[in-house]
């Protein structure tokens, strides 16, 4: 059985590049306003672990069809010679600079391919068109025609009839705005013109299907690692010594500040990169704002000493200290001190610990400070912005997901009104399990990214409209 | 086939933190190779591996065996030595406090006798406590008590003090050992780090039960230790027998011999005051030998509350902290992508080969007048009906006018003109020899060969020197900026000096402007 082939055909400029663009998922398709950008065929074939499935082939607008049709009705006699015509059409202007786009976008259709016959259906029909229709037909290629809906305007069933008088399936298909369902939805249509090439169509779709379903698994993943990561994440500074009184304080919270904002900038900057990535739309230019800190005071300050204890955490360690060397005592008296030595001496521990930890904190030993002075901002209490961090995601994978790779103006993520709507309260209350669990610094639970990954692709499925 | 080394991969908790830290930083540089050269690259690897395609944990580790010869560095190995060194120095702390700790409280001058009840409360009771706490610590976080307790008491863990250690003496915490103690890190490897601490403590717990068990061997073998019992509490001795007997449970039917018996627990009574049965100095010889034999029980407490319970744990602690490094070598940031890429199938729908794109060369657009007012009379050209697409032909007509252009005649071409009806209509326009032409095309449809043909052909009959407007119609719609763009561009191919582009249904607003304002 043969792979199937099909010839994305038709008027220059009319979006033949943007129909293959969308359905190859291929950016460095160059689409153009100027007729003519494409000169050559060029193949995108649909491959799985390197056997091709299918194959769609670009090929240059037509440029000469009245010519190439009068060569054609000027040496075929009947209609049983109309294929050979047009091959030996292909065959005597091979090398002719005048029917280049005529002999390249034929070819494919003589050496078997399928017609996908592409007009825009946003623009009147004309008699312009009926020539190269008519050579389409002489090729006796089996043929779809697709009205492709270039601008606003609709004339899909002026172009329907006109089409439909030489094509036997017409569609329409909007390449710059079709989701995944629709592109599938389309390739399963290919199927339709040949009987013989539903199965690896069917096959081919299969994969696709699975495909994306893999990108949205790894797109959660990669969204639940971040609003862990954002959720938990604390900017921390040791203040030098001396710092912490020169420096006004204001000062030092500033900087702190926009340090932790930046981190949480590029926490979210980083995922929208991956998640583009993961969907084929790499260096993509996004308009976009930066996430919002909603709580007020992040700050806070405290005392470090050896080994990054806190100041408390030092004095129990002193009291236990003492209590040891004074249980020692208590041993020696054989208990008749009443554990008297490990009561004072815990007491004595602890006390000097307290006294004791600035000092501590100012010694170095190999180059590092056994203390000193920390201030710190988050991580974000504040019980929004779990949910404002994971909408912004959510609305950025919906995006990147529907946007076709024919669609190659920036992506405007932070639009008017653009807002993701949780699909029911059932599931914000299950966000609010793992977000409080976040928040309460319980992020050491190995399936926690995994659970809250899992969640976050049934929201992908659900799909509630965004407020925009 | 997977080769025989990676098949060898060592399922050691050292081995995995080498392959740990190593895989973190050959995924974090993976980050700069294309995305779908990684593709490419995995798919191979992943069926090259594809018999441990259900071993995600082997497969990873395959995979990174492959590729570390890429990676810079040696920081997985050096982390294991930092890991193994921290051991050592935990089994020798561990048996210098066992030992020293043994040896004050089993301390005998022959003055007072070691009461065996600090011995039990010093050595034996305090495991029975802190083999609780592990308890505690080792319990699944989601009790929030016992969380918070963990949290609490976590401190005072000597494998945590070790973590500290590492973290102050590692330049480069994201590339070691201590990329475990990254709190960005956490989510991920949280777990490995709480059992790394845990064996860690319990490396330190068993080495100090064998230093507490060597040391009373010791004292036991080559001094006389003479143990007795004593307590300011009210305990008769056959309370305090079947206190032991309780406590000896656990060894009773293997060593029965540890089990202290009733008599040895009368006799071993110390009293400060009268001292005892200790005081009669006629039952000496016999009651010395007799208060010696508390040394079973002693080590036995010491093996079965202390040295086995803790082995148990090191062995627990060691087999988690394998799964938990195994959970986290397919959980790193990447890790799951790079399992993805391997075991599914590849697949690719964009084009195999460059685009050959023709452009344009630059600064070569057609002229379009400023004026766009003419005082024109001449024959119109209908190229491909474009006058009676979505519109009808007094729309034209009034849009001529307001640009000046007066039809002498229509003529038709293009469409579904033959070429051989074009060159007759221009060879009969050639012989009325117009003073202009105009030229009325659909805006939207793009400029083809076809058409530059014709202007050609034009330019043949009629001469160079005639001006020749070419006028985009916009049907039912203005003409659009683009367009108009793509017409200019596209004629301006042509490189003729008398050609001019003009939009008319934007000429035929202007003028309506103009009227609007006078």
């Amino acid at each position: 059985m043969s792979t199937p082939e099909f010839a994305i055909v038709g008027h220059p400029n009319k979006g033949k590049s943007s129909i293959v663009s969308t359905l190859s998922e291929d950016k460095s398709v160059a689409i153009s306003m100027v007729p003519g950008t494409t000169v050559d065929n060029r193949r995108y074939p649909m491959t799985v672990d390197g056997e091709v499935l299918y194959e769609l082939i670009d090929t240059p607008g037509f440029q000469r069809a009245r010519a190439a049709l009068e060569w054609m009705q000027g040496h075929a006699s009947s209609a049983v010679e109309r294929p050979a015509t047009v091959q030996r059409f292909v065959d005597e202007h091979r090398g002719d600079p005048r029917f280049s786009a005529e002999c390249h976008l034929l070819a494919p259709i003589l050496a078997g391919a399928g017609i996908l016959y592409v007009v825009d259906g946003s623009r009147p029909f004309g008699e312009d068109y009926e020539a190269e229709m008519e050579i389409l037909r002489w090729t006796g290629q089996p043929s779809l025609a697709l009205i492709n809906m270039i601008g606003d305007s609709d004339y899909s069933a002026e172009w329907s009839r006109a089409l439909g008088q030489y094509f036997r399936i017409v569609r329409v298909f909007d390449a710059l705005q079709a989701d995944f369902d629709k592109r599938i939805q389309l390739l399963l249509a290919f199927g339709e013109i040949r009987e013989e090439w539903r199965a690896p169509l069917a096959k081919a779709v299969q994969f696709l299907t699975d495909e994306q379903q893999r990108r949205r698994s790894l797109a959660a993943r990669v969204i639940a690692e971040m609003l862990v990561h954002m959720i938990t994440h604390q900017a921390r500074r040791r203040l030098a010594t001396g710092e912490a009184e020169a420096l006004a304080e204001t000062q030092t919270r500033d900087k702190l500040l926009d340090s932790y904002k930046q981190d949480l900038a590029t926490m979210e900057r980083h995922c929208r990169d991956e998640v583009e990535q993961i969907y084929n739309h790499g260096q993509l230019q996004r308009q976009e704002a930066q996430v919002q800190l909603l709580d007020e005071d992040l700050f806070s300050r405290q005392t470090w000493v050896l080994f990054g204890l806190t100041r408390r955490q030092l004095i129990a360690t002193g009291a236990l200290g003492g209590a040891a060397a004074g249980g020692i005592i208590d041993l020696a008296a054989h208990g008749t001190s009443l554990l008297l030595g490990s009561g004072l001496g815990a007491l004595a521990g602890g006390v000097s610990a307290w006294l004791t930890a600035d000092r501590i904190a100012n010694i170095e030993v190999l180059g590092h400070p056994l203390g000193g002075q920390e201030v710190s901002v988050g991580p974000m209490r504040n019980i929004n912005f779990p949910y404002v961090a994971l909408g912004r995601a959510l609305l950025h994978q919906r995006l990147v997901e529907q946007r076709t790779h024919a669609n190659r103006g920036p992506l405007d993520i932070d639009g008017p009104g653009a807002a993701w709507q949780f699909s029911d309260s059932a599931t914000r209350r299950q966000f609010e399990k793992l977000f409080a669990k976040l928040r309460k610094g319980e992020s050491l639970q190995a399936d926690l990214v995994d659970t809250l990954a899992t969640l976050i692709e049934k929201q992908f499925s659900s799909r509630p409209d965004a407020g925009a | 086939m997977p080769n025989k080394k990676t098949q060898q991969s060592s399922r050691s908790a050292g081995a995995l933190l080498a392959d740990l830290i190593d895989l973190s930083l050959v995924l974090d540089s993976d980050q700069e190779v294309d995305l779908e050269e990684r593709k490419r690259r995995d798919r191979a690897a992943g069926r090259r591996l594809e018999c441990w395609r259900n071993k995600p944990v082997a497969q990873v580790r395959a995979w990174l065996h492959e590729s570390r010869p890429k990676a810079a560095g040696n920081y997985g190995q050096q982390g294991v030595r930092v890991y193994h060194g921290l051991n050592v120095g935990l089994l020798v702390a561990g048996l210098l406090s066992g030992w020293g700790l043994a040896s004050a409280v089993l301390y005998y001058d022959g003055q007072q006798p070691i009461n065996i009840v600090n011995a039990v409360a010093v050595l034996v009771l305090p495991q029975i406590l802190l083999l609780l706490l592990w308890l505690v610590a080792a319990l699944p976080a989601r009790l929030s008590l016992f969380r918070q307790l963990g949290t609490g008491l976590g401190f005072l863990n000597p494998g945590r003090l070790a973590g500290h250690l590492v973290g102050v003496f590692t330049s480069k915490p994201e590339q070691g050992l201590a990329m475990l103690w990254q709190s960005d890190n956490a989510p991920i490897l949280g777990p490995a780090t709480r059992w790394l601490l845990s064996l860690w403590s319990q490396l330190f717990a068993v080495s100090f039960n064998i230093g507490v068990l060597v040391s009373a061997l010791f004292l036991v073998s080559f001094s006389d230790l003479a143990f007795a019992w004593s307590t300011t509490l009210v305990v008769t001795s056959e309370t305090f027998h079947q206190l032991l007997v309780t406590l000896s449970a656990p060894w009773s039917s293997l060593l029965p011999d540890a089990v202290p018996g009733a008599e040895l627990v009368a006799q071993s009574r110390y009293y400060r005051l009268d001292e005892g049965a200790l005081a009669d100095p006629a039952a000496t010889p016999e009651l010395a030998i007799a208060l010696g034999q508390w040394w079973p029980f002693l080590i036995a407490a010491v093996a079965f509350y202390g040295l086995l319970p803790r082995l148990l744990t090191l062995t627990i602690s060691w087999y988690r902290l394998r799964h938990h490094l195994g959970r986290a070598l397919c959980k790193l940031p990447g890790a799951p992508e790079l399992l993805a890429r391997m075991n599914s199938p590849l697949v690719s729908t964009a084009a195999a080969e460059p685009e050959h794109a023709f452009t344009l060369a630059p600064g070569s657009a057609a002229r379009n007048s400023a004026a766009a007012h003419y005082a024109l009379r001449c024959p119109v050209i209908d190229w491909s009906a474009a006058g009676s697409a979505a519109g009808d032909a007094g729309d034209v007509s009034s849009a001529l006018a307001a640009m000046g252009v007066e039809p002498l005649e229509f003529l038709r071409a293009g469409g579904r003109q033959t070429l051989e009806q074009d060159q007759q209509m221009l060879a009969a326009l050639a012989r009325d020899k117009p003073a202009a032409l105009a030229l009325l095309v659909k805006a939207w449809e793009p400029p083809m060969l076809d058409l530059l043909d014709f202007l050609r052909d034009i330019r043949q009959q009629l001469g160079e020197e005639k001006p020749l407007l070419v006028l985009l119609w916009g049907g039912a719609e203005q003409v659009s900026g683009a367009d108009r763009e793509t017409w200019q561009l596209t004629l301006g191919q042509l490189g003729d000096p008398n050609l001019h582009v003009e939009s008319l249904a934007l000429a035929s607003r202007a003028v309506e402007k103009k009227g609007a304002s006078q």
